[in-house]
C-alpha cells in the first residue's frame, strides 16, 4: 500500500501525465482508495484548471496590440542607430497632451515676441572646409578606438567561452559571466551604433553586427549550459571565423 | 523562420501574429507592468530579428524565442520589480508561514469574481521562486512539453518536474489554504 505523502507528491505529475505508466496505475489506485488524497487531487485541479485559463496574463487586445507587428517590423528594417531607445507606447496620454500644448504655446509666443531679423549670419568657424575636414578626422580615430575597444572585450569574451569549464551540477558548463558580459556587450553595442557610421571602418562595423547576432544568442543562455551547447557556440565562432576576423581587423583597425 | 532568415519582412510579421500572445503571457508572469511587458515583447521579436541567422535549430523556434524573452524578462525583473518589492522568493514564504497559522476563513480566493481571481493568482505566479516560475509560465503560458521546457531551460527533465510540482503545490497553499475553500469539505 503507498502512503499518502508518497502520492501527493506524485499529484501534479499524475494530472501532468508525466508519470510512467506503473507509476499511474499505483497513483490512480490509491487515489480510488483513499478520499483524503481524492480531495487534495482536486485541489490541485482546481489551481491547474485556474492556470489553464488564457484570459490570464492576457493582453489588451486594443489597437495597439493589432498594430504590433508592423510596428516591430517597422523597427526592425530601421538601421540599429535610428531605433528608438524607448517605445511612444509608454508616454503617457497627459504627457504627449502636454508636449503638444506646450509647442503650440512655444511657437505662438515667438510669433508675438520674433525680434527683428538679424543680418545674415557670419559663417561659421566650425564650417569651413579646413575644420570639417579635421573633425571628420577627430571622429574616424575616435569610432576607430570605440571599435578597437569593443573587438577586444568580444575577442575576451569569445576565447572565456570556448574555455569555460565544467563547475555546475551534473556535469555542465558555467558560462554565467560570459552571459553577464554579453548583455553588457550588447547594450554597449547600442551606443557603438552611432560610431560606426563612419565610412572609414565599414568592416569594422559588420563584424561588430556579426558579433551582436552571436552575443544575442550567448546573452540568451542559461548559467550553466550542456556540452552541446557550449560546443555548439564554438562551431559558431569557428565557422564564422569570429576570432579570426577580430585579430585580422584590429591589425588594421589599431 | 527560414523565411525570415533570408530577409522576408511579412514571414517575420507572421510570426509575431502567430507567438506574440503567448511569448507576451510568458513576459507578463515575470514582469509586472503591462507596458514595461510591452517593451520586454517588442525587445524580444527585434532580438529574434537581429539574431535570425545565428538561429540553428539546436532547440525548436519557439524554445529559442522563448529563452529570449525569458532572460529579457529576468533582466527586466531583476533592474525594476526586485527594486519596487522586497524579496519577492523571501515575501512568499514568509506569507506562506504566515498563512499556515492563519485560519482558512481569511482565504482570499472565497467567493471572488472571476477578474479578481485572476489578478490575485497573476500576483501569486510572480510571487514564485524564479525557476519555479520559469517552469510555471513555460508550461502553462507557453504551452510546452516538460521535455521541451527542459531544452529551453538546460536542465534535467526531473529538475522541470520537481519545480513543477513545488510551483503547484506553493501556489495551491498560497490561495487554497485549507479544507472548505471553493466547497471542498
Amino acid at each position: 500500500m503507498t502512503s499518502c505523502d508518497a502520492v501527493r507528491e506524485l499529484l501534479v505529475l499524475h494530472a501532468e501525465g508525466a508519470l510512467d505508466a506503473a507509476e499511474g496505475r499505483r497513483v490512480a489506485e490509491h487515489l480510488a482508495a483513499c478520499a483524503d488524497c481524492r480531495a487534495e487531487a482536486d485541489r490541485i485541479g482546481i489551481v491547474r484548471g485556474w492556470l489553464a485559463d488564457s484570459n490570464l496574463f492576457e493582453p489588451v487586445q486594443d489597437l495597439t496590440w493589432e498594430l504590433l507587428p508592423g510596428k516591430i517590423a517597422a523597427r526592425a528594417r530601421l538601421p540599429v542607430e535610428t531605433k528608438p531607445r524607448w517605445s511612444v507606447l509608454r508616454m503617457p496620454r497627459w504627457a504627449s497632451g502636454m508636449a503638444v500644448v506646450l509647442i503650440l504655446a512655444s511657437g505662438l509666443i515667438w510669433t508675438l515676441r520674433r525680434p527683428a531679423p538679424l543680418p545674415p549670419a557670419i559663417p561659421s568657424a566650425a564650417a569651413a572646409p579646413g575644420n570639417e575636414a579635421f573633425l571628420s578626422k577627430v571622429r574616424t580615430a575616435h569610432a576607430r578606438r570605440a571599435a578597437d575597444l569593443y573587438l577586444t572585450a568580444c575577442r575576451g569574451l569569445l576565447i572565456d567561452l570556448v574555455s569555460s569549464e565544467k563547475k555546475c551540477e551534473g556535469d555542465l558548463y558555467d558560462v554565467s559571466l560570459e552571459v553577464a558580459r554579453a548583455r553588457q556587450l550588447l547594450q554597449q553595442k547600442r551606443l557603438l551604433d552611432s560610431d560606426l557610421r563612419v565610412s572609414e571602418i565599414e568592416r569594422a562595423k559588420g563584424l561588430c553586427d556579426d558579433l551582436e547576432q552571436f552575443l544575442v544568442n550567448v546573452s540568451a543562455s542559461q548559467e550553466c549550459e550542456s556540452r552541446d551547447a557550449v560546443e555548439s557556440m564554438e562551431r559558431y565562432i569557428e565557422k564564422e571565423q569570429l576570432l579570426l576576423r577580430i585579430n585580422l581587423l584590429q591589425s588594421g583597425v589599431s | 523562420m527560414r523565411r525570415v532568415q533570408s530577409g522576408d519582412m511579412d514571414a517575420f510579421e507572421e510570426i509575431i501574429r502567430r507567438f506574440r500572445t503567448k511569448v507576451f503571457r510568458v513576459i507578463r508572469s515575470h514582469v509586472r507592468d503591462p507596458e514595461d511587458a510591452m517593451e520586454v515583447l517588442q525587445d524580444t521579436f527585434l532580438k529574434v530579428y537581429t539574431a535570425r541567422r545565428s538561429w540553428d535549430g539546436r532547440f525548436s523556434f519557439s524554445g529559442w524565442l522563448y529563452r529570449i524573452a525569458i532572460n529579457a524578462s529576468i533582466d527586466r525583473y531583476r533592474r525594476s520589480d526586485r527594486l519596487k518589492t522586497t524579496s519577492l522568493e523571501g515575501s512568499l514564504e514568509s506569507h506562506l508561514e504566515h498563512s499556515s497559522t492563519t485560519p482558512p476563513a481569511s482565504e482570499p480566493l472565497v467567493g471572488v469574481a472571476d477578474g479578481e481571481r485572476r489578478r490575485l493568482l497573476e500576483r501569486a505566479v510572480r510571487r514564485l521562486p524564479e525557476r519555479q516560475r520559469e517552469v510555471v509560465s513555460l508550461r502553462y503560458f507557453g504551452e510546452m512539453s516538460l521535455e521541451e521546457i527542459a531544452a529551453v531551460l538546460s536542465c534535467p527533465l526531473g529538475t522541470v518536474k520537481s519545480n513543477l510540482h513545488k510551483a503547484v503545490m506553493n501556489l495551491k497553499n498560497l490561495l487554497l489554504r485549507g479544507e472548505g475553500v471553493l466547497g471542498y469539505d
